[in-house]
């Protein structure tokens, strides 16, 4: 057995991992310790409850066909073009000459399409925001079903247990009574 | 000069809200200016502390802000913003990957964290960290002016008697051990519960086992360790949740032994509350315990349930081992009683003026 204690230099390490040695064995030695207990203890795994989000949607490639493959990322803008060397140099010049044209061409329409873009930005999370909360309303409907079978089932299981124990009553009261009319009076 | 903390959240009970109220009221007394900036609060709080918000209307080059860094959270990002000097106190963060099937939302933060305690590095003017291990973590993450500011550890509060009613129920000669934290994946209580099994199956039947602390937010944790319990058919385990102060001075005050098997510890400070309160303590070597535990206690370097439940047997049943155990940890704890948290931070301090 390894030395797994660490303690103060006064304590006598050595001497505890001994005594811990002696009574394990000697438990061993009279029965009382077997190595499966050990083993059963020692494996024994904690098992936690499902986490809500790991359950499956049984309900969602049919209801929202295609929900996922939607939510792809945005495209990737164009690169552009890569001139080089001389014609980099010049179709620089030409674009500094030609941008306050271009600008002033392009500004309405630059504006609007802003405009459009950022309220349908802002409608973006309000949309899978609400898709997100249908979904879970959908997946919480889905485990009260589960939950309301389970009780009926438990809630036949009982009644069926009832009938039971009542036969039984009703056979023990018969019983009863054909045990006191056969007993001699006191 | 005023100095000024941050924190992500103050909790009712929680050791770094404590050390942050401790901070600034010994600063108040060295007539320094400063106030308490949370994203959240306990409602207790209400009037003490100010939303990280409104620190705006105190913001000044000359200020000193203290960041209490514990967590990831929108609140590092207002306070790398600041003018003002900065020093981070590191509380460290415990790997995500022990959340990761419980709490996705603060293994996320977790993990959050640790990016940005590396963002942080360059950025500020000292870091300290309230144990040698976490300043090895800061220095490690890229910090150069780094330093140790040790945990306030107000021991008076412990000078309380048992209750009546948990004297009634516990107090009746049997065999108690105990555990304080919180209940989360990080502090293995799945180990206390397995050793304390191995020691109720053949040891001592009638022992107890009180696991005293908070487990809100992780209910499926909880569930799964009651599980646990019901599977090794262990009798006598007492789940308190979260209790006053008093409740748990009680529960630790009937104790007979603290088994402390956590993989991850910053610092752990139940350890020292059980060393002034003369419990002996079993406690698992990772982290920061060695160095906090200080040549104190038992110190374990691995967890066989069986071998773990025979030398708690050997502690609770032989009288001069456990002398000798309590009269170590009194030693080990006369460190953190000569330690002048107050001075070391002013000292701290003095060396960011310019």
């Amino acid at each position: 057995m390894e030395r797994f204690i660490q303690a103060a230099a006064d304590i006598d390490v050595d001497e505890i991992m001994a005594a811990i040695r002696g009574r394990i064995q000697d438990r061993k030695d009279a029965g009382l310790l077997k190595q499966s207990d050990i083993d059963e203890i020692a494996a024994m795994e904690l098992q936690p409850l499902p986490d809500f989000q790991e359950i499956p949607h049984i309900y969602e490639p049919v209801l929202y066909p295609g929900f996922t493959e939607n939510l792809a990322p945005p495209a990737a803008l164009e690169e552009a073009n890569q001139e080089q060397g001389l014609l980099k140099e010049l179709m620089k010049r030409v674009r500094r000459l030609l941008a306050p044209w271009t600008r002033f061409m392009n500004r309405p329409m630059y504006l609007e399409l802003k405009t459009n873009i950022l309220d349908l930005q802002k409608k973006v999370p309000i949309v899978l925001q609400s898709s997100e909360y249908i979904r879970l309303l959908h997946n919480a409907m889905h485990n009260l079903i589960v939950e309301a079978s389970k009780l009926k089932t438990e809630e036949e299981i009982l009644k069926t247990r009832m009938r039971i124990l009542e036969d039984k009553i009703e056979f023990l009261e018969n019983r009863q009574r054909a045990l006191e009319k056969n007993s001699p009076a006191p | 000069m005023n100095v000024h903390q941050f924190l992500t959240s103050f909790s009712y009970g929680d050791a770094i809200g404590n050390e942050a109220m401790e901070i600034r009221d010994f600063l108040r007394s060295q007539r320094v200016a400063s106030e308490i900036f949370t994203l959240h609060f306990h409602p207790r709080y209400a009037g003490q502390v100010r939303n990280y918000l409104e620190y705006d209307r105190f913001s000044a080059p000359g200020n000193t802000v203290i960041y209490h860094f514990s967590i990831g959270s929108p609140v590092t990002k207002r306070f790398l913003r600041l003018d003002d000097r900065k020093v981070i106190i590191y509380h460290n963060i415990t790997p995500h990957h022990f959340f990761l099937d419980y709490h996705r939302i603060l293994a996320k933060d977790c993990y959050r964290g640790r990016l940005e305690l590396k963002s942080l590095a360059g950025q500020v003017d000292l870091a300290l960290g309230d144990s040698e291990y976490n300043r090895r973590e800061l220095q490690e993450a890229g910090f150069r002016a780094t330093g140790v500011l040790p945990l306030v550890m107000d021991f008076s509060k412990f000078d309380q008697p048992v209750l009546p009613v948990f004297r009634r129920l516990f107090g009746d000669g049997r065999s108690n051990l105990l555990f304080i934290g919180r209940i989360i994946p990080n502090k293995k209580i799945e180990d206390v519960i397995r050793a304390f099994a191995a020691y109720q199956r053949h040891f001592d039947r009638e022992a107890r086992l009180f696991l005293v602390g908070e487990h809100r937010g992780f209910e499926r944790y909880l569930s799964a360790l009651q599980g646990l319990v019901a599977a090794l058919g262990v009798r006598d385990v007492h789940f308190s949740g979260h209790v006053p102060l008093a409740e748990v001075v009680s529960y630790a005050k009937l104790a007979h032994l603290y088994l402390h098997l956590s993989e991850h510890e910053g610092f752990c400070a139940p350890v020292l509350e059980c060393f002034h309160l003369g419990i002996p303590v079993v406690a698992f070597d990772a982290g920061a315990v060695a160095e906090t535990m200080n040549g104190g206690g038992m110190l374990l370097s691995e967890k066989d349930p069986l071998r773990i439940a025979a030398l708690c047997h050997e502690i609770l049943t032989r009288p001069a081992l456990k002398a000798s155990l309590l009269a170590g940890q009194a030693r080990a704890l006369e460190k953190y009683r000569l330690r002048r948290t107050g001075g070391i931070l002013l000292e701290h301090l003095r060396r960011l003026q310019p």
